[in-house]
């Protein structure tokens, strides 16, 4: 019966997602297409503009471009069930190629981005609730506050500016200087503006979230109840009131992913950093629809599993949930 | 005259557990001070009930958080003395209080359905409490104190309970595992701030019932705070009536119920049902209670008073001694006091 339950339950969380990711492939393509401009362009260069009327008919119709979006929907969408995404105008090869060129870049920016972001979130948010209400957390609050308002593009800017520009310490794109691809050293000196840049522009947000998650913790009466006993505040801080925080939290950092990715999209292109954003920025400005539709299928992909184990993590960590949920599906089962 | 009564038990062999003197307490809020205690001062010894009854908002929780220093930031002890076993603690730092909480003093409280963290078996609770104060206690005697303590407070098949979460029991269930932790420590004086106000009433009497059983078993000097007299009457040796953050009248269940002194007694008494039964309206206290942000000159009770005197509302009045265990704060005890004849209580020859 219980197995049975776990089938159902999760059974019904694939068909959701499936059904999502359906529903985003159809939206980007038409939506990539209706919006104006040449793809031809990306393909053919500047060649485009001489072409023939006879030319460019040929052309369209070879890169199947000529028959109604829906057509070309079905096309792609049984091409791509076998693998085949199509290729890259711009490139002119796979677009699964493409994209493993610039994968690894943006998931060690992104990936030690979140990790960055979430750990000193935690730290920051755990600080200040300990010391509500006093200098260091007004001071800390306020900073948070202004770095989380500005834009990341400005903050980029600004970086570029000061660190690469007036004292040179940093360089200011890329992510390797030319032929050092495998200097260590050289890579992390690429990554220290755009990273900085991420986790500021996200950090103060979800440590504010923490600070007050946990300050909503420390008003409820249990933790009278727990210094009562004698406990020290810093064992109902940890124990209790840090404890009952942690599913919310983990649940954040899972819906959270994807805004961090967007941020990192950002950071790229302002950087030129070689990493899935900036490849997205051209594939959406040059037409090059595969490409376009893979990224977005990806990064789709990612947020609908996060949201899911957002869902998933914080039904397993309340035992209330964890009940109510065992309750529902027999329920189910019963009907 | 004010402080007198206080020693008088000691006098008579008991030993005192604590002994609250002219203790003021107020909140500075952004509108000003709120006196939530004034001037409060009382006595408790060992083994004893004391019943501390008023109106909600008349400072009796503030009372009993106030002594075991739970209150928020913005809290101050203004004024007074905390004695604890002859220890003066009103001044004591966080760290110290720590070691005295749920060793000394341990408190029940209001709503069990928020005072247990949802997201923790209730074995871990108690056995969280019961390590408080005895680090050095192993794994196995942890245990088998905690399943003591669930026995003490009436819960069968402890062993399998344990494992449970607070969601799963009832308001009552939830209170006696409240009631556990309080314990887990052996505490001297317990406080009970209105531990049966959230329970429904049949409930409410097995509560009652457990933590007068608990506390003549295990001898725990009791601060019962509540608005329900009917439950005064049923646990307490004591009965301190506070009024707008002060003790209007103080003396033993029988001196309160059957000789009442202080019109603000009279009224609480009056207002029980049992006392009016087969009469046609239940008598009720006009007025509000004044704010306790800007309280009035002279007695805080004049303006609702009928046999206020003119001096009510000038000059607060000192504790009148009445016997040698029962005081009251009104004018109409001194000497030059009109006589007047009480709506209420058994004696009514006003000696």
């Amino acid at each position: 019966m219980k197995s049975r339950n776990k089938v159902l339950y999760y059974g019904k969380k694939a068909v959701a997602f499936l059904a999502s990711v359906l529903l985003l492939s159809v939206l980007v393509f038409y939506i990539s297409r209706l919006a104006p401009g040449d793809p031809l362009v990306s393909y053919y260069g500047d060649r485009v503009e001489k072409m023939t009327p006879e030319e460019r008919a040929w052309a369209e119709e070879k890169l199947g471009l000529k028959d109604p979006i829906s057509v070309q929907y079905i096309r792609w969408a049984g091409n791509a069930l076998h693998g085949d995404f199509g290729i890259s105008y711009k490139y002119k090869m796979d677009v699964t190629r493409v994209i493993e060129g610039r994968i690894g870049n943006t998931l060690v920016l992104g990936g030690i981005g979140f990790l960055l972001i979430f750990t000193l979130a935690l730290l920051l948010g755990i600080l200040c609730a300990w010391k509500e209400d006093t200098w260091l957390d007004r001071i800390i609050c306020k900073v948070g506050t202004i770095t989380g308002c500005i834009p990341e593009f400005w903050l980029s800017l600004l970086l570029i500016l000061v660190f690469s520009m007036q004292l040179k310490w940093l360089p200011s794109s890329g992510a390797y200087s030319v032929g050092k691809q495998a200097d260590f050293s050289d890579r992390v000196c690429h990554l220290i503006l755009p990273m900085t840049v991420v986790v500021l522009s996200h950090l103060w947000y979800y440590a504010y979230m923490i600070r007050n998650k946990i300050l909503d913790e420390v008003r409820e009466e249990y933790v009278l109840l727990a210094r009562a006993k004698g406990l020290k505040r810093k064992t109902v801080l940890f124990r209790h009131c840090l404890r009952n925080t942690i599913p919310s939290y983990l649940g954040i950092m899972a819906i959270s992913v994807p805004h961090v990715l967007g941020g990192t999209y950002i950071v790229e292109t302002v950087f030129s950093y070689p990493g899935i954003g900036t490849l997205a920025y051209e594939s959406a400005r040059y037409k090059d629809y595969n490409l376009l539709m893979l990224l977005c299928l990806m990064s789709g992909i990612v947020v609908i599993l996060c949201n899911m184990a957002a869902q998933i993590i914080n039904e397993r960590i309340d035992p209330r949930m964890r009940e109510k949920e065992a309750a529902e599906t027999s329920e189910v089962m019963m009907l | 005259m004010v402080t007198s009564f206080l020693s008088v038990q000691e006098k008579n062999g008991m030993k005192e557990r604590l002994k609250v003197e002219h203790l003021s307490v107020s909140f500075f809020t952004d509108e000003g001070e709120v006196q939530a205690v004034r001037d409060v001062s009382f006595s408790l010894n060992a083994g004893e009930v004391l019943a501390v009854v008023g109106e909600s908002g008349c400072g009796k929780s503030v009372l009993c958080k106030s002594i075991m220093k739970l209150l928020p930031e913005n809290a101050k002890i203004k004024n007074g003395k905390i004695l604890v076993n002859g220890e003066e603690i009103a001044g004591y730092g966080e760290r110290r209080m720590r070691e005295l909480r749920g060793k000394l003093f341990s408190m029940v409280f209001q709503n069990p359905m928020t005072s247990l963290n949802p997201t923790m078996t209730v074995g871990a609770q108690i056995a969280e409490a019961v390590r408080a104060h005895q680090k050095d206690m192993g794994k196995e005697e942890v245990e088998q104190r905690v399943t003591e303590l669930m026995q003490l407070v009436g819960i069968e098949q402890a062993e399998e309970r344990k494992k449970a979460y607070p969601y799963h029991f009832s308001g009552g269930m939830r209170q006696r595992i409240v009631l556990a932790i309080a314990l887990a420590g052996n505490p001297e004086i317990l406080f009970a701030d209105e531990p049966t106000t959230a329970l429904d009433v049949t409930i409410q009497a097995q509560i009652l019932d457990l933590l007068r059983e608990i506390q003549k078993k295990l001898g725990t000097a009791t601060v019962f705070v509540t608005h329900d007299l009917g439950v005064v009457a049923r646990i307490a040796d004591r009965v301190a009536v506070m009024y707008a953050g002060k003790i209007v009248e103080i003396g033993t269940v029988d001196e309160i119920f059957y000789d009442p002194r202080h019109p603000y007694t009279w009224g609480l008494l009056r207002s029980i049902p049992a006392f009016s039964r087969g009469k046609e309206s239940l008598p009720s206290i006009p007025g509000m209670p004044p704010s306790l942000l800007h309280p009035p000159k002279g007695d805080a009770f004049a303006s609702r008073n009928a046999y206020a005197l003119e001096i009510d509302f000038e000059e607060e009045p000192p504790m009148f001694r009445v016997t040698d265990s029962h005081y009251a704060a009104t004018w109409l005890l001194d000497e030059r006091a009109p006589k007047v004849v009480p709506p209420i209580g058994g004696n009514t020859d006003g000696t």
